[in-house]
């Protein structure tokens, strides 16, 4: 039986494996963490229905630009997973040979360009990607990922602006993780941080489509997203999505835990079985241990490699 | 074959000739379709508005657009008509156009230009007079580049739109009219070598951008009195360093000059390289001329106060013969 019109179970299946992915990844990470294999990263539990139901529409033609709370956005778009934990480990197998770190990760090969440590830093730089694309022509789209604090960043803001006097092909996906308050995560100040209730409405104010949507719910976002990529592709333009979530501890207690939420209607609908759901999270279990195994037994740099990379070599 | 053009002539055939070379090759920035401004002039309509687009006044993002569309495979160049404005997208510079190759781990690279129109034009005021090339030259991950003549100009121009780092190239408002014979065909100069302008013995001068021309100017009206060899290094990073070494090797004094702010400055790092790796050669303390440490003034009189010229030149060129 179909549980979603316009989405097949089989899409929904795969929604909730990558889901499930991210959360497994992030809480191998977080193991690592306790065991002070590596230092804090900023995990993004809450988030991966915006990060899977985004990335199910691209390819590794498109590319994505991320934040520093990339993990979700990667594992989304196909980042290597062991080259990753590699690099959260500061080991020389990491995708930046462990000279990034987490929030810098970039895997060229599957178009996650990259993480970023600057709040709304690697926005303007998918502008970039979204120009490549457009001149390009063959239809590649740039998805810029943020959170509601960089919405204010004077470059997101100039960037909004570039991309709808350029009609870039990208799509600004705006993670709102303090739909309430409208306080960062972390910045729970006097002070608002934001003077309006939705990002989304900003969108309007630079001439492009922007609007609001529950981030914990895959098929709103898979849906949202798909309509904005197709508008990018299709040269109309850029998009503003904002997307509402919750950041939580990891654990699927949250009535706003995506993967919860998909679970019970997998389940509740007969696509999802018991079996089906141990053998999804086994396998990514599986993984993620693969992936850890692989970065602890991996060396270190070698000091020589301090001042390697600087400056690119000619070709 | 050569004839005489205009330092912003070269600059325009470089990019011309590149963007016809070069699919890849895309000029952007504030107002580059303008047929106002002579080193850009008539790319638009050369190749056409995709290729050759206008920016919003909006730096940080159509900065940040270049070292992605670098990124993703083009070869921008970006201009920022003047070199003050890019402190208002000093993350998209010094962070992500610099550091991006590095921490790669050089999986990705910025084969981007940021062409930063620089210097004091008389009466402009001290947000639309400055050099800032050590700002560039201080960040690991950029190349800079500050031709000192039109030769030079399209040369090292072509150089950098080739090269697979972020360049910064620096062209000063004040040369764009000067002219010189320069080839029609296209041809580089490379970085990191220097160009011997004036051969002398007594005394070597080290200048950049425009203070190259008034520091051979002081070369040849101090002749017959001081030996003065004059060096332009063309790139400050990467630097000639052992061009510069070989000539204090020779004369044993050193008269370093620039149009930037004299402190942590590019005459410092000459200075400090003197001091570390010539210091048995120097017969005198090095001299230095260069933007006193204040913001350029307004008034046309106080801003040539501040500024170098062939006169203070010779002066520093005195001062090190006497000592």
């Amino acid at each position: 039986m179909l549980m979603s019109p316009g989405i097949s179970d089989e899409r929904l299946l795969d929604l909730y494996r990558v889901m499930v992915r991210i959360r497994s990844f992030e809480n191998g990470v977080k193991q690592l963490m306790k065991e002070g294999r590596c230092g804090r990263v900023s995990l993004s539990a809450g988030g991966e229905a915006v990060a899977a139901g985004v990335s199910a529409h691209l390819t590794s033609d498109d590319q994505i630009g991320s934040t520093h709370r990339p993990l979700g956005h990667l594992v989304a778009k196909g980042a290597d997973l062991k080259r990753m934990m590699a690099e959260i480990t500061a080991k020389s197998t990491g995708t930046n040979r462990g000279k990034g770190g987490p929030y810098h990760i970039f895997d060229k090969s599957v178009g996650a360009l990259g993480a970023n440590g600057v709040v709304g830093g690697s926005v303007p730089m998918c502008a970039g990607y979204a120009l490549a694309d457009q001149l390009r022509g063959d239809g590649s789209v740039a998805v810029s990922y943020y959170g509601e604090g960089a919405s204010n960043q004077g470059g997101v803001q100039e960037t909004l602006n570039l991309a709808a006097c350029w009609g870039l092909p990208v799509v600004f996906v705006c993670e709102n993780s303090s739909p309430e308050v409208q306080r960062m995560l972390g910045h729970e100040i006097d002070y608002p941080q934001l003077s309006i209730d939705d990002v989304g409405s900003r969108g309007a104010a630079y001439g492009m489509p922007g609007s609001t949507h529950v981030g914990w719910d895959v098929e709103t976002v898979y849906t949202a997203a798909g309509e904005a990529v197709k508008r990018a592709r299709e040269g109309g333009g850029p998009s503003l999505l904002e997307f509402k979530i919750y950041r939580l501890d990891g654990d699927m207690d949250s009535g706003y835990c995506p993967i919860r939420l998909l679970r019970e209607r997998l389940t509740g609908g007969g696509v999802l079985t018991e079996e089906l759901d141990a053998e999804i999270w086994d396998a990514e279990a599986a993984r993620v241990r693969e992936a850890i195994d692989y970065a602890v037994g991996s060396p270190e740099p070698e000091l020589i490699d301090a001042y390697t990379g600087v400056y690119a070599e000619e070709t | 074959m050569t004839r005489m053009i205009t330092y912003a002539e070269a600059v325009n055939e470089a990019l011309r000739a590149e963007m016809r070379r070069d699919h890849r090759v895309i000029l952007f920035g504030e107002n580059v379709s303008s047929g106002w401004r002579p080193a850009t002039k008539g790319l638009k309509e050369m190749f056409g508005r995709e290729r050759v687009r206008d920016a919003p006044i909006t730096e940080t993002a159509f900065i940040g657009a270049g070292v992605g569309a670098a990124i993703a495979g083009l070869r921008p160049v970006v201009e920022l008509m003047l070199v003050d404005f890019g402190l208002v997208a000093m993350d998209q510079i010094l962070n992500q156009m610099a550091k991006t190759t590095y921490m790669t781990g050089a999986a990705v690279n910025v084969p981007m230009v940021l062409r930063c129109v620089y210097g004091a034009a008389g009466g402009a005021a001290a947000t639309h007079s400055e050099t800032l090339t050590a700002l560039y030259a201080h960040m690991p991950g950029v190349k800079v580049a500050a031709p000192s003549n039109p030769y030079d100009a399209k040369g090292l121009l072509v150089t950098a739109i080739r090269d697979p780092n972020p360049v910064a190239y620096f062209e000063h408002t004040l040369l764009y009219p000067t002219e010189a014979e320069v080839p029609e065909e296209q041809y580089t100069v490379p970085f990191g070598v220097a160009n011997l302008v004036r051969e002398g013995v007594d005394a070597t001068v080290v200048a950049t951008g425009r203070t190259v021309g008034m520091a051979a100017e002081a070369a040849d009206r101090l002749r017959g009195d001081v030996s003065v060899e004059v060096l332009d290094p063309r790139t400050l990073v990467p630097l000639d360093e052992e061009a510069i070494l070989r000539s204090v090797a020779k004369t044993g004094r050193l008269v370093v000059v620039d149009e930037d702010y004299e402190r942590c400055g590019f005459t410092a790092e000459v200075a400090a390289i003197a001091a570390e790796k010539g210091f048995h050669s120097l017969e005198a303390p090095v001299a230095r001329v260069a933007n006193p440490n204040v913001p350029i003034p307004f008034n046309r009189r106080l801003e040539r106060h501040v500024l170098p010229d062939k006169e203070k030149i010779a002066r520093a060129i005195k001062a090190v013969m006497k000592s």
